[in-house]
């Protein structure tokens, strides 16, 4: 039992560390058109990546300290809403790292 | 809602100043959105119930402000491993001791055990928590400040990943004797018994001015250390033609050490100085000089007991070492064998 225990565990963080690297990918692919976080998140849960709001929003903070996003405040349906979309290097990262995905996904067919 | 204003209160105590203001905003939103969607799907406005599995399922407000600020570390991975090792080190080589040298006051000197414990179990364990808890505290401490400054000054200049795999130190074989400790042995254990022997002639040492009588006892001491001289010095002259450990050469230094020590610990309880004189001091105060030495000499037992049982521990783990070698040595030999018969 406590071995099945440990097992779930052992799951549960390899998947967590697999999804880390994927979610910055779906979330700058999901930025190509301007969104605030809770329409960001609906999206990505909607297309089977779903992430928590504790996740996200530092997340989206990291990639903006980075370069990678522009966010501005604009007022919606009568609510103030931070409004995120890819910045011109963002762009371009996001394209080296889709190549770079599609390389590690090749490899991995190949493997498996 | 208050609960929201609660929560929201909670999180932005622990967020970085010059960001508290546009996270609370975006996070409010973000929940404010959750729960209109939620409204929205049952017909009417959450219950306090409902909002409060929101919040549960968002994550305690220190751990949810948490992910906002950059990783930080008192001593970091890099570190770390080192930090560990230091820590065990201070516990092997000070902590240890000091608990054993303590251990050993306790049992062997009366007087210090009535001092310090008014002679009962429980009064010597309550005298030691204090003392351990303190130092302990302090030299972990120590350690630990001397390696958060390391850390800092590791994370500016990065001298941990400027190496040279060059330096690395050779492979180390557990059982291999260095052919310089066997010669620094066999100079130290002749040059030992040559002044030892100079010795014996007389019980008094020393010329005229300064004469030093020993106890009669005196005489298996002498005897003791030249038996155990000669076989630290043909253990150290077959290690030097032969530097490897085997049971039988480690079982001879295992007999010598504690025969050395336990002739040391009867040395320090035997009041081997008989008496002193020297001719420009008054004989009253000879005697006080004498008694003291020897008084010293005894106090010194607990410790000697201790450095006995360490050294002791250290040479029938060189035995155990030797023979788990001698086995891995026997089952190579054997599979070799049954490899070539095939």
């Amino acid at each position: 039992m406590a071995h099945s225990l440990d097992t779930i565990g052992t799951f549960d963080n390899l998947r967590l560390e697999l999804r880390r690297g994927c979610l910055v990918l779906a979330v700058l692919a999901e930025l190509r058109s301007e969104r605030y976080g809770y329409t960001l998140r609906k999206a990505l849960e909607e297309r089977g990546m779903a992430i928590d709001e504790g996740t996200l929003y530092p997340l989206l903070r990291r990639l903006e300290s980075q370069g990678l996003l522009v966010s501005e405040w604009r007022e919606e349906d009568k609510r103030n809403k931070r409004f995120y979309r890819l910045s011109h290097d963002g762009k371009l990262i996001l394209k080296k790292l889709l190549a770079e995905w599609q390389s590690i996904n090749a490899s991995l067919n190949g493997i498996l | 809602m208050e609960l929201l204003d609660r929560y929201f209160q909670a999180v932005r105590f622990w967020l970085p100043k010059t960001q508290k203001q546009d996270i609370i905003a975006e996070l409010s939103e973000d929940i404010c959105s959750q729960i209109e969607e939620k409204e929205t799907e049952l017909g009417r406005k959450l219950k306090e119930g409902e909002v409060e599995a929101i919040l549960k399922r968002l994550g305690r407000p220190v751990l949810v402000a948490g992910r906002y600020s950059p990783q930080q570390y008192l001593i970091g991975p890099l570190l770390f491993p080192i930090y560990r090792f230091v820590l065990r080190l201070v516990a092997l080589f000070y902590l240890v001791p000091w608990v054993l040298v303590w251990i050993g006051f306790m049992t062997f000197d009366p007087a210090y055990r009535v001092r310090h414990s008014g002679g009962s179990l429980i009064g010597a364990l309550a005298a030691l928590w204090g003392p351990f808890w303190l130092t302990a505290f302090f030299a972990f401490g120590a350690v630990t400040i001397i390696f958060a400054v390391l850390e800092r000054a590791q994370t500016k200049s990065r001298f941990m990943e400027n190496w040279d795999p060059g330096k690395l130190p050779a492979v180390r074989d557990p059982n291999q004797i260095s052919r310089a400790s066997s010669i620094f042995e066999l100079a130290a254990g002749t040059v030992f018994l040559v002044w030892w022997i100079g010795l014996r002639s007389p019980i008094v040492l020393g010329q005229s001015a300064v004469r030093i009588t020993l106890a009669p006892v005196w005489q298996y001491f002498f005897w003791g250390y030249v038996s155990l001289a000669l076989a630290t010095i043909a253990t150290s002259g077959a290690n030097l033609f032969r530097p490897y450990w085997t049971r039988a050469r480690a079982s001879v230094r295992l007999a010598t050490d504690v025969i050395g020590a336990a002739l040391f610990c009867w040395l320090c309880k035997s009041a081997i100085l008989a008496g002193i004189s020297v001719a420009t001091v008054a004989p009253a105060k000879t005697v006080e000089i004498t008694d003291a030495i020897n008084l010293w000499m005894s106090r010194g037992f607990p410790i000697a007991v201790v450095v006995g049982i360490v050294t002791a521990a250290f040479d029938v783990r060189r035995i155990v070492r030797a023979k788990t070698t001698d086995i891995r040595l026997a089952r190579g030999v054997a599979e070799a064998g049954d490899l070539h018969q095939q």
